[in-house]
């Protein structure tokens, strides 16, 4: 279907032929530029998240522009359009409302950073068929019934069935000893509360894990103090630590290494992405990051080379973290949905990525380009990143790992 | 009680002692602000964030850090952050809040706060945007090998009982207890202070005795501004920040004003003390996620008790 917007745009190109009454439905069925929209925080606590997502989108549009466009449409080429989804769920709700009204031209959309936004984000976007390609983990998302949400990362709980086997692998290697014991400090926002769930209701059990310290906490933390002395107190063999504010994840780690704990006496390990950021960096040592891992949905890892040099070149990033690589990787998929629906309208998009079948994936980490009923992306793995010598590097899957997992015995 | 439960309880009061007294700071310079002038500063977070960015400028970009060091360089930028928002906040007063404030606006009443409320709002946007434009949206922060070291007392009993202070939040209460003693003293004591204490009781009798209320009023607001930015300063060696770390503080610093009593300098520093202790305490028995929520029930139950604050006055100011 071609919208009225580009109908009149195509039409005002061609006066003098519209004047004569002309039919071109050539003309009119291939626009010379497709919207796509990109639903995340630019401003507010996330913003940064919100603008490596940008910097992979942009990418990811200049190359498909660069290689011609959408064949399918007669080389139309992609345009971004950012819309802010601010720092509450009340926002991000508010700006996924404006871009279905004011960009009704929107073939299909990516966002909205933290699962909290991204369930708010697609009550909206649900209603309006626009279809939505999303990195955010709570199994909630694709839980609803939803059809015009697609999630390309593994869920919240499926990462934490798949991390959990790797890292008790690694620890008894480290230290001799299966872990027994395990503290979990969690935020509330929608992607920590779903990896945790599994974990506390039979994960933990499964490895013979018995929870000791079990803390939730509203970000973003003043002090880490109360929560660092818990773990104080116990001494877990292992620290589960999900943190989605950076400032929560220097916090607590800087506290771990003021009472004693931290550099990896007690493994620590994070789902997501927020511990792993090249910002983690800039306002802490990375002594104190040492050894500390990460379960991720995606990440920069071995065979990426390219297009991690061109994000370092272009936007001065150290890495590129799931937010640039998912991102990009988002784009391509709308471009190939496209190519496969012949036009470009939201519905035929959406019909286009339920049916897509593309084969392994490249940028996301195991799986494939393919969805499943529910709109999860088919077999979709993780990587697991660990900081060593102040670089986060991939170290699980073997095909992506760029290192080996390692924890210094102390 | 175990010794672990005394461990935990004097854990919590050290944090709640430490992060209480930057607390109590920022509270200071709001209140001194609202004290003197009657001005509802919604802009004040934001200034706080200035006072974060110029001290980390002059601690890392303009060279402080390569000549003095990473342990007393932060604290030599900090202080010049606060002179440096103090000028700030002088022209800000004069080019704008002056408009909206002051005698010649006393008699407005409603009108004058509506106007007040709608340009400190407007400056916070401008700031926090502003912010977002020219330093960007990577977190920063004051980077001290203190921040990840502490002071260990004890043990004191076997074993057992060892509390920790984190050395750069020990630093940033003895600073702002300095502060707040050197500004009290000033208020007390000087006749800068006289002329501030005369504008606050009343700004007609204050003029009709020759005192510029106007220049009075600008100096209390680039006090409170310059040191918010103090206070700012000492909180980003171990937190770091972005251009919207204001809104994350103003709640809490209104939240101790009120709590203090509206217009006591002394009781601000008491009702940020209080909402740092309620919020480190509230740990030991609510879950950690209701330790903001804990501030509140305490700030409305001393609302609902005490309405007047910990040392506000009863009576209507003439």
């Amino acid at each position: 279907m071609t919208t009225r917007r580009s109908l009149i745009r195509n039409w005002a190109a061609l006066p003098a032929l519209a004047a004569l009454g002309l039919a071109f439905p050539a003309a009119a069925q291939n626009p010379t530029e497709v919207k796509v929209g990109l639903l995340v925080p630019l401003s507010g606590l996330y913003a940064r998240p919100g603008q490596v997502m940008k910097m992979g989108a942009e990418m990811a549009i200049e190359h498909i522009n660069a290689q011609g466009g959408i064949k399918a449409l007669g080389g139309a080429k992609l345009k971004l359009v950012l819309l802010d989804s601010g720092d509450t769920v009340e926002k991000a709700k508010n700006a996924a409302q404006r871009m279905v009204a004011q960009e009704t031209d929107l073939v299909a959309a990516s966002g909205a950073y933290l699962s909290s936004f991204t369930l708010a984000a697609t009550e909206v976007t649900e209603r309006a068929s626009l279809p939505l390609l999303t990195l955010s983990y709570s199994d909630l998302i694709t839980d609803r019934g939803f059809k015009y949400v697609f999630q390309t990362s593994a869920t919240a709980a499926s990462q934490a069935e798949q991390c959990l086997p790797e890292v008790m692998k690694v620890a008894e290697k480290a230290t001799g000893i299966r872990p027994k014991t395990v503290a979990i400090i969690t935020d509330n926002t929608g992607a920590s509360v779903a990896s945790v769930k599994p974990m506390r209701e039979r994960l933990l059990k499964e490895h013979g894990l018995t929870l000791v310290v079990d803390e939730t906490f509203t970000p973003p933390l003043s002090d880490a103090t109360p929560l660092v002395q818990k773990v104080r107190a116990t001494r877990p063999d292992l620290l589960f630590f999900l943190p989605t504010v950076i400032s929560d994840g220097k916090l607590i780690l800087e506290k771990m290494n003021e009472f004693g704990l931290g550099q990896a006496r007690i493994p620590t390990i994070s789902f997501g992405i927020a511990i792993a950021e090249p910002e983690i960096l800039r306002t802490m040592g990375a002594d104190m990051l040492q050894g500390v891992m990460t379960c991720v949905g995606s990440w920069g890892s071995k065979g990426h080379e390219p297009l991690i040099a061109e994000l370092k070149t272009k936007y001065g990033e150290p890495w590129m973290t799931q937010n640039g690589i998912s991102t990009y990787a988002d784009m391509w998929v709308v471009a190939a949905a496209l190519e496969k629906a012949g036009k470009a309208d939201k519905e035929a998009v959406a019909q286009a990525l339920r049916t897509l079948d593309l084969g392994p994936s490249k940028y996301y980490p195991g799986g494939l380009i393919k969805f499943d009923e529910k709109g999860r992306r088919v077999n979709a793995g993780l990587t697991i990143v660990q900081w060593q010598n102040g670089v986060p590097n991939t170290v699980f899957p073997p095909d992506l790992a760029v290192s080996q997992a390692v924890w210094s015995k102390k | 009680m175990t010794a672990q439960m005394i461990e935990n309880i004097l854990q919590a009061l050290a944090a709640g002692l430490l992060a209480g007294a930057i607390y109590g700071l920022m509270c200071v310079g709001l209140g001194l602000i609202f004290g003197v002038m009657r001005v509802i500063n919604f802009a004040h977070g934001d200034f706080m964030m200035l006072g974060m960015y110029a001290a980390w400028f002059l601690f890392g970009a303009l060279g402080i850090q390569a000549v003095a060091g990473s342990l007393i360089g932060p604290y030599i930028a900090i202080l010049l952050a606060g002179p440096l928002l103090f000028l700030f906040g002088y022209v800000v007063h004069k080019a704008l809040i002056s408009r909206v404030t002051g005698t010649r606006t006393a008699q407005l009443d409603g009108e004058g706060h509506y106007a007040q409320l709608i340009l400190t709002l407007g400056i916070a946007l401008v700031l926090q945007n502003g912010g977002m434009i020219v330093f960007g949206s990577e977190l920063h922060s004051i980077r001290t090998p203190l921040s990840s070291s502490a002071w260990e007392l004890g043990p004191v009993w076997g074993d057992f009982i060892s509390i920790f202070v984190n050395k750069s939040r020990g630093i940033a209460a003895l600073f702002s207890i300095a502060t707040i003693v050197v500004l009290a003293l000033m208020i007390a004591r000087s006749r800068l202070g006289k002329s501030l204490r005369a504008a606050a009781d009343n700004p007609e009798a204050a003029t009709y005795m020759g005192i510029d209320v106007d220049q009075a009023h600008r100096i209390a607001f680039a006090l409170g501004v310059g040191i918010t930015a103090i206070a700012g300063g000492l909180l980003a060696t171990n937190y770091p920040f972005q251009p919207y770390i204001g809104l994350e503080y103003v709640i809490v610093m209104y939240a101790g004003v009120v709590l203090g009593g509206m217009g006591s300098i002394v009781g601000a520093f008491w009702g940020g003390m209080t909402i740092g202790l309620v919020q480190q305490l509230s740990t030991l028995i609510l879950p950690t996620q209701l330790q903001n929520a804990a501030i509140f029930v305490v700030f409305l139950l001393i609302v609902f008790l005490r309405p007047q604050g910990f040392f506000g006055r009863v009576v209507e100011r003439t």
